[in-house]
């Protein structure tokens, strides 16, 4: 028992923040990797959206096909298909690390994700506001700046949260590229070394424990506010 | 182009596609039947039951499924010593006949693999279908016990049905995600498509081409799978308006 207890004392500060030769890494790479992805994609739901909701048929046509591409894929196929593409010079003679490939790929499978979330958000801003703020005299950018885009953002708080923590889970996945997250950490951790057989139970355990740290105190600290702020009924009279 | 595409689609790949069938069916029904049984147990009167059910369903959405399924799989057979490990998960007369049926080598990683996927899209299901549960208007449930209806009765004929009639949306984005999560099991030497697909690289070197592929047929497995539950939820709301239930 003691040893298990050596083991994974010895491990934490590498699964925190990943070996003292490759910082950061572990939970702390997973956590940045995420949020800077999770930053980023959302302004390409953004543009995914409000395109969603376009005059033009093209802009509608593409965001859709590109939502429904991404989001049919596996997320592993999508990061193993992305490094092959970006990372070997096929296209554009382009040659990414491993882990900028991943970055790519979580920002689109991000951004997917979130897109529809946006989408859904700007169809439920009731029609009727933009056409009075329309006619109080405010510009179409006014109007997306000053009304659609506060109110979509309040409607769409709770499943923004939850789809966060969805893809700080999924991250999990670039382990198949061998980016040094908290899942590769673990892996690197315990080797192939048939010695460290013991300790797998409790390293997936310390493992499962993080992640779910994160995830579960993201979920209990963000958590939607008792009752609607702003019921649509109200908005529109 | 449809001769360079056959070339990859060898016996190994089919059956690779079979498993992922397979292991997605399997892995849908375990999950949906989890997630009724925990969306209940949360709503339960028995403290208990609330309990069981809701650490059930914080513990198993709240991590992720590579994780889960690296732990079934590998982690947990190595808590035993080399002797009995090999007993119980890998050299035993049930798990010889799981792998005589099913032509899988290790049987017990494809075993691992659906207990962690279902368990893990039975978490998520939970939430699904008990935002279901609440939709539910008190008065239908108070009308069902005023006619009579014993406890059994009024879960199995009007609060399970309504429930999953209300999140069936819900309840086919998971099961579409959990089959792209089913794309993980190669990760603990489950072959299924993906990993043949992989196999498929190292032996013809041809990368880009069999990885499109493989989003090809992903893209057409979750296709599938929606027309499948689209159909299946229109069965279910045969005959049955929404807004009925709205203005009980």
């Amino acid at each position: 028992m003691s040893d298990q207890i050596d083991f994974i004392l010895r491990q934490i500060p590498n699964l925190l923040v990943g070996f003292p030769n490759n910082r950061p890494g572990g939970l702390l790479l997973s956590v940045l990797l995420s949020a800077g992805t999770i930053a980023v994609g959302f302004l390409l739901a953004t543009a995914l959206g409000f395109a969603h909701h376009s005059r033009w048929a093209v802009l509608r046509f593409l965001a859709g096909r590109f939502v429904w591409l991404i989001r049919g894929i596996p997320l592993i196929v999508l990061l193993v298909l992305l490094f092959q593409l970006l990372g070997t010079g096929i296209i554009f003679g382009l040659e990414l690390s491993a882990f900028w490939a991943a970055v790519v790929t979580l920002i689109l499978y991000a951004g997917a994700y979130q897109g529809d979330i946006v989408r859904a958000g700007i169809a439920a801003v009731p029609a009727q506001l933009i056409d009075d703020a329309r006619l109080l005299g405010a510009s179409r950018v006014t109007v997306a700046r000053t009304v659609t885009v506060p109110y979509a953002l309040r409607v769409m708080r709770p499943a923004l949260v939850t789809q966060a923590i969805t893809i700080f889970k999924d991250s999990s996945v670039v382990v198949v590229l061998g980016v040094v997250d908290l899942t590769t950490t673990a892996r690197i951790a315990l080797g192939s070394d048939i010695q460290n057989a013991p300790f797998w139970v409790a390293t997936y355990l310390t493992v499962g424990a993080m992640y779910w740290v994160v995830a579960y105190g993201l979920a209990k600290a963000v958590r939607p506010r008792r009752g609607p702020r702003l019921a649509p009924e109200v908005a529109i009279s | 182009m449809i001769d360079a595409i056959s070339g990859l689609i060898t016996g190994d790949v089919l059956l690779g596609a079979g498993v992922t069938i397979v292991v997605t069916l399997l892995t849908s029904v375990i999950s949906f039947a989890l997630g009724v049984f925990a969306a209940l147990g949360r709503r339960s009167s028995s403290r208990a039951r609330r309990l069981i059910a809701g650490g059930f369903v914080e513990t198993f959405r709240n991590v992720p499924a590579l994780i889960l399924l690296i732990f079934f799989a590998f982690a947990i057979p190595n808590v035993f010593p080399v002797d009995l490990r090999r007993m119980i998960f890998f050299d035993n007369a049930f798990i010889d006949g799981l792998g005589a049926v099913t032509l899988l080598s290790i049987p017990y990683y494809a075993l691992a693999a659906i207990v962690a996927l279902s368990a893990n899209t039975g978490a998520h299901l939970a939430e699904v279908i008990g935002s279901g549960i609440d939709t539910i208007p008190s008065q239908r449930i108070e009308a069902a016990r005023s006619l009579g209806a014993s406890r059994r009765t009024l879960y199995r004929s009007v609060i399970v049905p309504d429930a999953v009639r209300t999140s069936f949306p819900g309840i086919t984005n998971r099961l579409v995600h959990n089959l792209k999560n089913t794309a993980l099991v190669g990760f603990v030497a489950v072959p299924d498509l993906f990993q043949e697909l992989q196999a498929t690289i190292t032996r013809t070197f041809q990368a880009t081409r069999t990885l499109l592929l493989a989003a090809v047929l992903y893209l057409i497995l979750a296709a599938l799978l929606e027309f499948v539950l689209g159909r299946f939820e229109k069965s279910i709301r045969r005959g049955r308006p929404t807004d009925r239930l709205i203005d009980v």
